[in-house]
């Protein structure tokens, strides 16, 4: 008796709490104020520009936003995504491979479908195939990125040294730059996923440079990494360390200090992503920059440069301001928006008609795109998450002689064959 | 209780049960593979990593943090100026959220950052050292990092301690020959008991669960150097979507809280019955 009534109390109990909580998200969800956005995003340095020029077109809109770095923001958006907290619109990353990517997000059916946006038809087919997950197109990809090697124009000047153009001229440039004090290229691995640029950016010369099908390879299970070019890029990797091509302590520099860096003219450049420039800009006003090819080998004419979609905006299946969502994505993708972040970010616009000038610093980087001598960025392509975590850490591993290139590259292979 | 029940109990025992089932955290289908997790933890160098590293911190802390405290409580006790700064000063840090003492001390400890600095700055270049890029250095520079925190809190409660050691005792200790040596170990210990019972208590779980300090000041690296199980965890689950798996680790680490606050509690709870 006792045990029924017990049972009873608690039954009412738990219903009274979920009639509490779903009510008390309804009201969350429709009295959040018609002109307020929230936005997660990882484009610092640009994306307040963006958000600033989006408020002044639409007087009365308030948009709160948060940046954070891209390991933190992939964290925390899969603790907001699964605890029904996350934003109305939130930064992307194309295709598949990284936990906060197209394919991861828009399979469970936490991304808003954009297919019927009047910009979704005219994006080009390489780029929607990544911003979309079984032909429905989920990601706002504003601009493409690449990776190269960025050199401080002033230091190098200072330095009387000009960029490298072979795998040979790298390695004396490194040795020179370091005996003058003022090493090539800063690198702060102490944020694990700074760790692959430098990576990516031989690989896309040493392992597609000769075998563009090496993805589809791997997918059939005709390949690995281990017993691939990969093995070679690992090699040299090291041996641009060892050559002194990076300044002292790399695992106890954080990507900031990395900027701080170059930016300061401390090291020469620095091996990132074009979306640094703004950063460096922002830490040197009167700094010039500009991004070239890192040479993996003595023949510049197999160059190829990791370029790709880069992370664009998808808007929450579930956001409380839809409409408002929906106007900040059609603001991004508009010639206005585009031309602001793709000029913050000096990447290149995703529509080929948006109107956007390309900053003459990615002179080298538009010729490889307009060249087809790209290739994505090699997580885009992978079946999971854990292949570039267990590549992050164990790049960090090896810089600290806790492990070896062999080894990682044997995990990277297990964790690639334990599939999606 | 039927709240306990239903706001820790309840939520408590289906996280468990998650534990035995392979969850992504997102897609709402799962399976059960019953203790293949528990396996799995065991298999997995990275995870046994974290657990070492969850104990030497948890009893370097233990004893690192309350030895200090111990001795700063005694030192603001007989001192008669300024101990009421002091004690302030030495508490200060206390107060602080531990992620922005974390972030704080992560420029600090950076290979151009003002510990080099300073040491450079006083002749001594050559100690300087790449305090968190180090993977012999960086768990140590974590323990010190919060050893440097919470000292001053262990030291609030050995100072409500020694406050309540009654001033004949000490006197009638002092009249009788003792050395000062002697009068903390037969007059003052005994009576410190239950402050110590609570500050090991807290530190050792304190120590055990350890998440902010870690994941600030190195993410767990270089590689896998300085991840406790709270940071594996949190990787497992968040960045992996390896739910299941992140929650069966969690289970192992409640399961180590438990005993080792428990058997702490039963000897020390003795102690202070011998003592009193």
């Amino acid at each position: 008796m006792n045990r029924t009534r017990l049972a009873a109390v608690l039954a009412a109990t738990v219903i009274i709490g979920a009639m509490t909580a779903c009510s008390s998200g309804t009201n969350a969800g429709s009295g959040g104020g018609s002109d307020v956005l929230t936005l997660a995003s990882v484009d610092q340095g640009s994306v307040e520009d963006v958000i600033k020029a989006f408020e002044a077109a639409n007087p009365g809109v308030k948009v709160n936003f948060t940046t954070s770095g891209a390991d933190q923001y992939q964290q925390q958006i899969r603790t907001q995504l699964a605890s029904g907290t996350a934003p109305d619109v939130m930064s992307v990353w194309p295709g598949n491979g990284n936990p906060g990517a197209t394919y991861v997000l828009a399979e469970p059916g936490y991304l808003l479908d954009l297919s019927d946006q009047p910009w979704a038809a005219r994006l080009p087919d390489a780029v929607k195939s990544v911003a979309g997950y079984e032909g429905r197109t989920y990601n706002a990809i504003f601009g493409l990125n690449g990776i190269g090697a960025i050199y401080n124009q002033e230091a190098m000047r200072k330095a009387g040294l000009t960029p490298p153009g072979t795998w040979t001229e790298l390695l004396t440039f490194c040795r020179a730059a370091a005996a003058k004090g003022t090493p090539a290229f800063a690198l702060g691995i102490q944020d694990n996923w700074v760790t692959q640029l430098v990576l990516y950016a031989l690989v896309a010369t040493t392992v597609y440079g000769t075998d563009p099908d090496f993805d589809t390879r791997m997918q059939a299970g005709q390949a690995t990494f281990a017993d691939s070019p990969w093995s070679t890029a690992m090699a040299k990797y090291q041996e641009m360390n060892t050559a002194g091509c990076f300044q002292k302590n790399p695992l106890g520099t954080s990507y900031e200090a990395s900027q701080e860096l170059v930016a300061t003219g401390r090291t020469l450049g620095i091996v990132q992503g074009n979306w640094v420039v703004a950063l460096l800009k922002g830490k040197n006003p009167s700094g010039t920059f500009v991004l070239k090819p890192l040479p993996a080998t003595d023949d510049p004419s197999t160059f190829v440069m990791p370029a790709a979609a880069g992370a664009g905006y998808g808007v929450n299946a579930k956001a409380k301001n839809k409409e408002l969502a929906l106007r900040f994505i059609t603001f991004v993708m508009s010639p206005e928006g585009m031309r602001v972040f793709n000029a913050k970010q000096g990447s290149l616009p995703s529509l080929p008609d948006s109107g956007s000038t390309v900053d003459p610093a990615f002179a080298d980087l538009t010729t490889f795109i307009n060249d087809n001598r790209t290739v994505p960025f090699m997580d885009q392509l992978w079946p999971n998450a854990k292949v570039q975590q267990t590549m992050l850490s164990g790049l960090q591993e090896i810089f600290s002689g806790q492990s070896t290139p062999q080894k990682v590259l044997a995990a990277m292979d297990a964790d690639y064959r334990a599939g999606t | 209780m039927l709240l306990f029940a239903f706001v820790v109990l309840v939520p408590s025992a289906r996280g468990v049960y998650y534990a035995f089932t392979d969850w992504d955290g997102l897609s709402p289908d799962l399976s059960f593979v019953g203790l293949d997790n528990f396996a799995g933890i065991a298999r997995d160098p990275d995870a046994v990593q974290a657990i070492w590293h969850t104990v030497v911190i948890a009893v370097s802390i233990t004893i690192i943090q309350n030895g200090i405290g111990l001795l700063l409580a005694l030192g603001v006790n007989s001192l008669i100026k300024s101990r009421t700064v002091l004690r302030v000063f030495l508490f200060a840090p206390a107060v602080v959220t531990p992620i922005v003492t974390a972030y704080l001390w992560r420029n600090l400890l950076g290979p151009d950052g003002a510990v080099n600095s300073l040491l450079g700055a006083v002749g001594l270049g050559r100690w300087g050292q790449d305090w968190l890029g180090d993977p012999q250095l960086a768990l140590w520079s974590i323990v010190a990092v919060i050893v440097w925190q919470f000292a001053g809190y262990s030291m609030v409660i050995f100072l409500a301690g020694l406050q309540s050691v009654p001033k004949e005792l000490y006197e009638a200790a002092a009249i009788d020959g003792s050395g000062p040596v002697r009068r903390f170990w037969s007059v003052i210990r005994p009576q410190l008991a239950p402050a110590i019972t609570i500050n090991l208590m807290l530190s050792i779980i304190g120590g055990i669960k350890l998440f902010d300090q870690v994941y600030a000041l190195t993410g767990g690296g270089p590689g896998h150097a300085t991840d406790t199980i709270s940071t594996l965890i949190y990787k497992d689950a968040f960045t992996l979507g390896e739910f299941g798996y992140s929650i069966a680790l969690a289970v192992v680490l409640t399961i180590i809280v438990a005993v080792a606050s428990t058997g702490q509690y039963l000897v020390l709870a003795r102690n202070e019955r011998a003592a009193s």
